[in-house]
């Protein structure tokens, strides 16, 4: 089977959810356990040939130069002056989120096993076709795939949150949409941008990636008076468009609402999946395609990163749903993946990325277990729960390992991305930036592991209240109307009630979760299996804008010192006068 | 058979009570009462691997001899099991790095360019030795207990396995080689700890004490993340030990030899300085130091064998082992040195002042705890090689005596129906004379005793104090901080572009508090603190043991002698406080011993080492000190009744400050949680109120939207997605047709 050309390979695993979508609907009229299991089987087939594909890519000799795999190009608009292909790959940037999608789809597809139970057709073809349009955006690598699969993702979550959600649906939907498709318009004019620039260069119109970047290097949008600060223009259209995905503060109201009134599968997608986008989009458009542009933005993001880490946090710190806190940690944990995108040091980009797989995980983990929780009792208050730990261990056991991966804990998966970021970040506080702005980057680099602490706090007063504790839940009426928990007895007030396994994870649930666990630990304790095969496309993702950026505070440096010669920093430092370009 | 390397057996240790932790929890249900056999077997098979290091490193360092004053050969060995993470290239040092540490003359690598690499490598050495023997040790005497202890409670399975899931986390802190690796199990002994305070889940006191550990303890790892951030820039290395790089170049680990060999190896003066106070906030917070020792004495929320464990022998150690560890880097900042003393001997005064006036036996032993810490730190800032090897030899009977007085008091709460308050029972010895016997034994120890263990090791901590506070009395010639010659390297301009604004090669006056005066103030402080404990620890083994016989009603009538299976444990640690003082501290065993240690054959630690003498004067002060403590709570509990509340009244608004262990809970509250909690509230009274709408607002007018969002809510929301994806893809062709024409 090894002759099996990769590229087919890939085309084969997006098309599959699409094929399993038209099944399950096909099998509509057969009732919902048909549609759930024609569902489920068909987002294990696309885990099974994503994780194939993976493997296969691990050991290709692509994967050892740094070059894409499983390239696969279709001639779309070839002649004269175009040079328009849709091609599809995978590099090091896109693999692990690529996996990573596919994994989370079939958690999507579990955790809706019981809780969907009206209109069931609909929800899971479209749970599938955003399976294949968030594959397929991280595949692509031209600029007209890459939007096309991008605003494909906007649509059936739309959906999803609009029928599927719970009170302010249609709200929640709205705003999510408008805020993202305002953003993605903005961004597509960016891009559009770039392509005409260099079109008017290079003398042909091409969309493919690569060629725009290497494009782009040899004919930078001008970044100056009379260009009109155009890369600037450019950086912030794109920046529209990925701050409000990430989200980064103060683009992120939209994600509460969202995530508190989309049903649990449409949360998981977003959480896990939908917000590395933005990351992304950064890391493939604007690192490598605007390097002047991100060198003077990058303090600012920087900063913009460690506000929605504090900020993030405290906000959860007083919430009392325990899915709006769930999301507003989101807020506070994608902060480390700004911050450290925009440290531009090795380490920490390497650790954002990194980052983006264990919020994924995490984050998805645990709004999968609020789903269950709600479906259970009814509430997801944290002051209306309590004591669930007695009632349901298991239940309790996950929530614990994936609240202690979201805080950081080492040997899980999130403390491995949050220390790279912390690491790299402090080494670009010490000796990467100019003497205006080394307090300030060290100032804010302190404040993010301040973030630690409290991202501790709020996840630890959330288990505290709705774990432990004698069980004060479930409200009477709720208990009587959940699955399984529905004694009318009510042991539930017993502070010694046994474990209750009617109240306990069930199987599809256990399936659901069981296999992020394993990447949990796996990436806490031999993150190199993970950091490696994504080292030489990230650092060519972000080197350039590096190097301006360095270039930058040098200058500043320079500038300072003709400016104040008599300071001491300029009398301690004369030997570095020299190696200043 | 094949003779099994050591290193394998260094990866025995921790790896036998994990596979015993796994098993528990797998096969938990269905072993029922048994469930205990997994893990006491791993930990048990652990201890006699510990065991067989321990001699095998002690047969390395050799025989301690008097007459062979030559200075001890550095032993360790590392294994490196996996790579734990590689970032090529990650950081090129600044371009005048010629410049960078001038004191340093090692074989750097010539690119200058560092790679960050963390291996996940264990280490044996005498201190590691030690401490994995006691850790192992302890464990299981205390594993066995808890077979009775635990018996027939819900989450029998469950104890156990967190338990061994502690010694292995612990075992891994002190056999790691790398300040990452000792972070990530720094943290992972919290999280044990976490979730064996809060083992009683249903207890709403439990689950709060849990809360506030981890919080805490968070505090503390805070510190010792900036650490290590800032010893990943100072020295480009995490590791301990040199390493080998491709090309054959050693590359000198921050504690590894190459470096210690040379003088100027250590980076003091402001960066130094700061690395040291921050691991020196790490220690405070694991190892329960003021300030941030509050949430020790609500650990004891936990089961009494937890506490026993984690809360009093070992993992509270955690931050002696770190500071010893370091020991060089401390060395070269005699400022953040004397405040580690400083901050010991205050603890071990102010918290030795609360246990006072405690009435809960266990909290009683929980301040005691934090005070007997205090005086290890005390010792270690004396940065002397007795100073060092003091606060271990107390580490190692603090291990003894204090298992053995929880345990104790975990028998008594075991019979006496769960009630810990000592103005509620009496005269228990008729009760279980076994029990009262070992207390008492391990009290004596506590209190100072001679000839019980701790009676020793304090001697030895009162006179590593003395000998800095008095140094001409015992013949300290030279120098008064041998440790001040290797401070000031000349670090000017070592920061590159002076970037960072700081004056690197000062302390800004942090040295100064390195003076005799200050260290006579500690070593009054300690031998008051000395009278102290024994006046506490004979007040509760006075109010426990002694007296009429009352025994509360929730004992009913099953007040009796607890099972062999807790007692044998028992008799075993009293054993073990009686004797192993007077053994250690006659041979000088451990003292040599520990000296082989890497990071105490750094040249500046290795020159303080003085001929061993028993000071008669001080051994007198010390005892003297125990003996009033003891008679004014014989005065005070003996014969007749005396409750806390009369304790009080005698002292005072004192009296009552002590009650309220100073405030510190209720000053946190109020400048930290407090404060935090309204900003908290405020940011979410920002977010929806001012960012919602401000953005909603920008969003919606510039793009004239406003209409679609009408139709959007007469519920046609599919046209508007639809149109907005044809709409640009419209575009798209549009674009491209245009560019054709």
């Amino acid at each position: 089977m090894n002759g099996f050309p990769p590229g087919t390979h890939l085309l084969l695993v997006i098309a599959t959810p699409l094929v399993g979508g038209i099944v399950a609907w096909v099998l509509g009229a057969r009732g919902r356990h048909a549609v759930r299991q024609s569902a489920a089987v068909t987002a294990i087939f696309t885990l099974a040939g994503a994780g194939w594909l993976i493997v296969r890519s691990l050991q290709s000799p692509e994967a050892a130069s740094g070059e894409p795999y499983a390239v696969i190009e279709v001639p779309w608009l070839v002649d004269g002056i175009f040079d328009v292909r849709l091609s599809l790959g995978l590099d090091g940037l896109s693999l692990w989120l690529f996996g990573l999608s596919a994994l989370l789809s079939l958690t999507a597809v579990l955790v809706s096993w019981e809780a969907i139970k009206e209109r069931t057709v609909g929800f899971y073809v479209l749970l599938l076709v955003l399976e294949a349009a968030m594959l397929g955006v991280f595949a692509a690598r031209d600029v007209i795939l890459f939007y096309v699969f991008f605003e494909f993702t906007l649509v059936p979550l739309f959906f999803l949150i609009g029928i599927w959600g719970h009170e302010e649906r249609r709200k929640a939907a709205v705003k999510f949409f408008l805020y993202t498709l305002a953003g993605s318009v903005l961004a597509f004019l960016g891009l559009l941008t770039i392509v005409l620039w260099h079109a008017s260069h290079a003398g042909t119109v091409t969309f493919d990636i690569d060629t725009l970047t290497a494009g782009m290097a040899a004919h930078p949008l001008p970044m100056n008076a009379e260009g009109g600060w155009l890369q600037m223009v450019v950086f912030l259209a794109l920046f529209a468009g990925f701050a409000v995905k990430v989200p980064i503060v103060p683009f992120h109201t939209w994600l509460p609402l969202a995530h508190v009134e989309a049903p649990t599968g449409g949360s998981v997608d977003l959480a896990g999946v939908l917000l590395k986008i933005g990351i992304y989009g950064f890391l493939r458009f604007s690192l490598p395609m605007l390097p002047d542009a991100t060198a003077v933005a990058a303090p600012w993001l920087f900063g913009l990163g460690v506000v929605g880490i504090l900020y993030g946090a405290l906000v959860a710190l007083v919430q009392t749903d325990l899915k709006r806190l769930i999301a507003y940690s989101s807020v506070s944990h994608m902060g480390y993946c700004v911050m450290g995108l925009f440290a531009l040091e090795a380490v920490s980009v390497e650790g954002a990325t990194l980052q983006l797989i264990n919020h994924g995980l995490s984050s998805a983990g645990l709004f999968a277990l609020v789903g269950m929780i709600y479906e259970r009792f009814h509430t997801r208050s944290i002051p209306n729960l309590g004591g669930i730990a007695a009632r349901a261990p298991w239940l309790t056991v996950f929530f614990m390992l994936f609240t202690f991966s979201s805080i950081g804990l080492p040997g899980l998966n999130g403390f491995v991305g949050e220390f790279m970021v912390l690491a790299g970040s402090f080494q670009r506080a010490w000796s990467g930036v100019s003497t205006a702005y080394g307090p300030a980057y060290l100032t804010m680099s302190v404040a993010a592991v301040v973030g630690v602490v409290l991202g501790a706090w709020y996840m630890l007063w959330a288990v505290e209240r709705v774990f432990f504790g004698g069980s004060r839940e479930p409200p009477k009426s709720a208990s009587q109307h959940s699955h399984g928990a529905g004694r009318p007895d009510d042991h539930g007030h017993d502070a010694d009630a046994p474990p209750d396994d009617a109240c306990d994870l069930k199987w599809y649930e256990t399936l659901a979760l069981v296999p992020l666990v394993v990447f949990v630990f796996w990436i806490g304790v031999v993150p190199a299996t993970f950091l490696e095969p994504s080292a030489t496309a990230v650092r060519k993702s972000f080197r350039a804008s590096a190097e301006a950026f360095d270039l930058r505070m040098h200058m500043d440096v320079s500038e300072h010192r003709t400016l104040n010669p008599s300071t001491p920093h300029a009398r301690n430092t004369k030997a570095s006068v020299v190696h200043l370009p | 058979m094949q003779q099994l390397s050591p290193s394998v057996l260094l990866v025995l240790v921790p790896a036998l009570p994990l596979v015993g932790a796994v098993l528990t929890m797998l096969l938990g249900r269905s072993l029922r009462s048994r469930a205990h056999l997994p893990a006491v077997v791993g930990i048990a098979a652990a201890a006699g691997v510990s065991l067989v290091l321990l001699a095998a490193t002690a047969a390395q360092v050799g025989n301690s001899s008097d007459a062979h004053p030559e200075p001890v050969r550095p032993v360790e060995m590392i294994t490196t099991l996996w790579q734990w993470a590689t970032v090529e290239d990650a950081y090129t040092p600044p371009s005048n790095s010629e410049a960078l540490i001038p004191g340093i003359v090692l074989p750097r690598d010539t690119s200058g360019v560092r790679a960050f690499s963390i291996p996940v490598a264990l280490r044996l050495d005498p201190l590691t030795a030690t401490m994995l023997s006691i850790i192992t040790c302890v464990g299981l005497l205390v594993a066995i207990y808890s077979i009775g202890y635990m018996h027939g409670d819900p989450g029998y399975a469950r104890f156990f396995a967190l338990f061994a899931l502690f010694v292995f986390s612990m075992s891994m802190l002190v056999a790691a080689s790398n300040f990452l690796i000792v972070y990530v199990f720094w943290e992972a002994v919290g999280a044990c700890s976490y979730l064996l305070i809060g083992f009683w889940f249903r207890r709403p006191e439990a689950a709060r004490a849990a809360k506030k550990a981890f919080l805490v303890n968070r505090v503390g790892d805070f510190g010792l993340a900036i650490a290590v951030f800032l010893l990943w820039m100072t020295y480009g290395t995490l590791d301990f030990h040199d390493t080998l790089s491709l090309d054959g170049t050693i590359l000198p680990g921050i504690l590894g030899q190459t470096r210690l060999a040379d003088a100027g190896g250590i980076v003091g003066g402001a960066v130094g300085a700061a690395i040291c106070l921050l691991l020196l906030l790490a220690a405070c917070g694991k190892s329960a130091q003021l300030p941030l020792h509050v949430w020790l004495p609500d650990a004891m929320e936990g089961p009494t064998p937890a506490s026993a464990l984690i809360h009093a022998a070992t993992m509270v150690t955690a931050g002696i082992y770190l500071i010893t560890r370091s020991a060089p880097l401390f060395m070269a900042c005699p400022g953040a040195l004397a405040m580690v003393s400083i901050v010991g001997a205050t603890t071990a005064l102010v918290a030795a002042l609360i246990a006072v006036v405690q009435n809960d036996l266990k909290r009683v032993l929980a301040y005691s705890t934090i005070s007997q810490l205090g005086y290890m730190f005390a010792s270690l800032g004396t940065g002397t090689m007795l100073g060092f090897t003091a606060a271990i030899f107390h580490l190692v009977t603090h291990a003894f005596f204090k298992a053995l007085l929880f345990l104790g008091a975990g028998s008594v709460m075991h019979s006496m129906g769960g009630v810990i308050d000592m103005r509620r029972f009496g005269g228990l010895w008729r009760v279980m004379p076994m029990t009262a016997a070992t207390f008492l034994a391990g009290a004596c120890a506590l209190a100072g005793v001679a000839p019980f263990a701790g009676f020793f090791s304090k001697d030895e901590i009162l006179t590593s104090l003395h000998s800095k506070a008095f140094p001409s009395v015992h013949g300290n010639h030279g120098p008064e901080s041998p440790a001040a010659e290797t401070a000031h390297l000349h670090l000017t301009s070592w920061m590159h572009d002076g970037r960072l604004a700081l004056d690197a090669s000062s302390t800004y006056g942090l040295d100064a508090i390195d003076r005799p005066e200050i260290w006579q103030i500690l070593f009054w402080m300690s031998l008051v603190t000395a009278g102290l404990t024994a006046f506490y620890t004979f007040r509760a083994v006075f109010m426990t043991f002694t007296g009429p016989t009352r025994v509360p009603e929730e004992a009913g009538h099953h007040a009796h002698e607890s099972p062999a299976v807790m007692t044998l444990p028992l008799v075993i640690l009293a054993v073990l406080s009686a004797v192993a003082g007077w053994w250690l501290f006659s041979t000088h065993w451990l003292s040599h011993f520990l000296s082989a240690t890497p990071s105490l054959t750094a040249p500046s630690v290795a020159r303080t080492v003085v001929p061993h003498l028993f000071h008669i004067d001080l051994a007198i002060q010390g005892t003297l000190a125990a003996a009033i403590g003891i008679a004014v709570a014989a005065i005070g509990h003996l014969g007749r009744r005396s409750d806390s509340p009369q304790m009080e009244r005698f002292l005072g608004p004192l009296g009552s400050l002590f009650a309220n262990k100073f405030f510190f809970d209720q000053i946190y509250t109020g400048l930290i949680v407090r404060p935090l909690e309204a900003l908290a509230l405020l940011a979410a009274i920002i977010d929806r109120s001012v960012i919602d709408r401000l953005v909603d607002w920008i969003a919606t007018i510039p793009l004239g939207v406003g209409a679609i969002v009408r139709q959007l809510q007469s519920g046609l929301m599919q046209r508007y997605a639809l149109a907005g994806v044809m709409g640009v893809l419209m575009i798209v062709l549009a674009l491209a047709w245009q560019l054709r024409g």
